[in-house]
């Protein structure tokens, strides 16, 4: 792997260098929010900022994509057009949390049998460039519960390590590497910065707060689908779907169909599972029928049936859902509760 | 890469309207491309996404056999935005398919078993390919004895009418086609399908039961197969839920772990007794 060092002040330049032959998606401020953003010319990319407030999978899995285009022909309506590929591209500043939820997302979307032709194809023309956690930016940050830390570079094309006055960079994969080309020479970094590393990557996972069980409840919720416990946590849920959709890992979507005159598109669109339309059949029958049922289906996804099917928990600890969900429902405090049962 | 959200199409050949109420239809779709055919390898128990642009996408189970090519069945009720859809169109409407989709009737399972089919109402379409691809002369001395127990409400509610007299006709298939009351010209058997299933009680030994039917057909009819001594490895069954996508990645049918789209929709009642009972 090769291990690069960046000046401080030299990184943003080679951000807008790139995005001048390539698409670069970077952290920007937007009013109060940090968002990502196709960097155009004259925008300065952030980099010293907490996470961005939405979850980077809208780069491969879009909140909404058009899927086909099809038009009016004698016969009825007939397939007109897939759209183009995705460009070359780079996503600068994800947070290890975060980039870890691509490895996750690629269980789904690029599974043996059936491959995801929209996701797979932005996702293998797209590098990721991390931007390790030195300092865990929230209170509710809990990475290191569910087989991340504020240092992986699971994920990642290239990590970058915020060492003080410069960027430790490693270029952890053959497509990272590829990017080290386009950016041109830089310094290699010395055995003490890399134990100065070590030192820092100790420090920033003990400072991530306390250990969620999320690996240890499994065995629990194996066994207790009808637990008087699943009474307790939906209550107070709004169903708005917040958490589902600030969520790096949730993927469920619906499919629809638009007409406008003779033509018309399939898209498709991020769904939750916290809507009650997620499961109704058009008999009027619904498995799923309240609330309580939907935050099952939720809890259990993330902890037990994406374990099951791909051993991993479908949760990075960004903490997202905690941070946002209005009726202050806490994941942390469901699993933890659980485990005390 | 093979894009497995884009329909194939497919142009209806035939439409027979079913039942005296007219909401069911059965709809012959050829494929518009040869490759496309040649491609489309399926078994019984099999479903497909019909696709009308414009309406939508809705999961139907193959009825047609394989070993009738040339086209595919679909027997749809209408009920939702594209099931509406499909009821008024014509033949020659150019439409689409997505599929084969999901796990198949055990078919090598049940070589050289006896086999006892039983529908129940309209919910007879993967169990008439099945049962159409057990005796198709190529396959037929690859299965014991078939059983079919067939029920409806009423006369006019039976579906596939030509192809259960046909089936009768037959020496090798022991047919039962009941309904729970019958009309001024009805000569057949009279009867629940619980209540026929233990009259003809077929036996356990070297056997599996396919059952598909409403849920208190189910319900009811699943005692007496445990009474004739049919494991629950050796029953099986058909899961439909709501679904979009088809190939497990839109999130919405999972019963527990398993996607009913594609880790199902067959599943034995020994598989389900291990799922939660979320359907």
């Amino acid at each position: 792997m090769e291990k690069r060092v960046i000046k401080k002040d030299a990184l943003a330049g080679i951000i807008k260098k790139l995005a001048e032959s390539m698409v670069v998606y970077a952290p920007v401020r937007d009013e109060d929010n940090v968002l990502f953003k196709v960097l155009e010319e004259g925008m300065e990319p952030l980099l010293d900022f907490d996470n961005t407030k939405n979850a980077p999978k809208n780069f491969f899995f879009p909140q909404t994509e058009v899927m086909m285009r099809y038009m009016r022909t004698e016969r009825g309506r007939e397939l007109s057009s897939v759209d183009a590929e995705a460009p070359e591209a780079v996503l600068f500043g994800v947070r290890p949390c975060d980039a870890r939820s691509f490895v996750l997302l690629d269980n789904v979307f690029n599974d043996p049998k059936y491959k995801d032709p929209y996701y797979i194809d932005r996702r293998g023309k797209t590098a990721i460039v991390s931007l390790a956690c030195v300092r865990p930016p929230y209170t509710t940050c809990f990475c290191t519960s569910v087989d991340g830390h504020p240092f992986s570079s699971e994920g990642t094309d290239v990590s970058l390590i915020d060492m003080g006055d410069s960027y430790l960079a490693e270029f952890v994969t053959p497509k990272g590497e590829e990017l080290l080309k386009k950016i041109g020479d830089l310094p290699a970094a010395d055995d003490a910065l890399d134990a100065k590393k070590q030192e820092m990557s100790a420090a920033a996972e003990q400072s991530v707060n306390g250990a969620v069980p999320a690996r240890a409840i499994k065995a629990w919720m194996d066994e207790n689908f009808d637990h008087p416990f699943w009474d307790t946590i939906h209550q107070s849920c709004l169903a708005c779907g917040t958490c589902t959709y600030l969520c790096p890992t949730c993927h469920c979507f619906d499919i629809t169909d638009e007409v406008k005159k003779e033509d018309g598109r399939r898209i498709r669109s991020w769904d939750s599972c916290m809507s009650w339309l997620f499961t109704m059949e058009t008999s009027g029958h619904n498995p799923r029928p309240s609330q309580k049922e939907r935050w099952r289906q939720r809890a259990m996804h993330k902890f037990k049936y994406f374990v099951d099917n791909f051993d991993a928990v479908a949760c990075v600890g960004c903490g997202r859902c905690v941070m946002y969900c209005p009726v202050n429902i806490d994941i942390r405090k469901i699993v933890t509760d659980i485990s005390n049962l | 890469m093979q894009n497995p959200y884009i329909p194939i199409p497919v142009d209806v050949a035939k439409i027979v309207t079913e039942v005296t109420t007219k909401d069911i239809k059965t709809f012959r779709l050829a494929f518009a491309n040869k490759e496309d055919e040649e491609r489309f390898q399926y078994l019984p128990g099999q479903f497909a996404e019909l696709s009308i642009f414009g309406k939508g996408e809705s999961p139907i189970g193959i009825a047609s056999s394989p070993t009738q090519p040339g086209y595919l069945e679909f027997t749809v009720q209408k009920a939702g935005v594209v099931t509406s859809e499909l009821h008024s169109i014509e033949e020659g409407f150019r439409m689409g398919v997505r599929g084969p989709l999901g796990n198949t009737w055990p078919i090598d399972y049940l070589k050289g078993k006896n086999v006892v089919i039983v529908g129940g109402g309209f919910a007879f379409t993967t169990l008439r390919s099945l049962l159409n691809y057990m005796i198709h002369e190529d396959n037929r001395s690859d299965f014991g004895k078939i059983t079919v127990v067939y029920g409806a409400r009423e006369p006019g509610l039976l579906i596939y009418k030509d192809e259960l007299a046909a089936w009768e006709a037959r020496d090798d298939v022991d047919m039962n086609v009941t309904v729970d009351k019958g009309d001024e010209a009805w000569t057949g058997r009279e009867g629940f399908v619980p209540a026929v299933c233990e009259q003809v009680a077929p036996g356990s030994e070297n056997a599996v039961a396919v059952i598909c039917g409403p849920p208190i057909m189910i319900r009811f009819t699943l005692p007496v197969f445990f009474n004739l001594g049919f494991s629950k490895e050796n029953i099986y069954t058909s899961l439909e839920m709501r679904m979009k996508c088809g190939i497990g990645k839109c999130g919405r049918c999972n019963v527990g772990s398993k996607y009913v789209c594609k880790d199902g929709p067959v599943f034995s009642l020994a598989e389900l007794d291990k799922l939660t009972k979320e359907y």
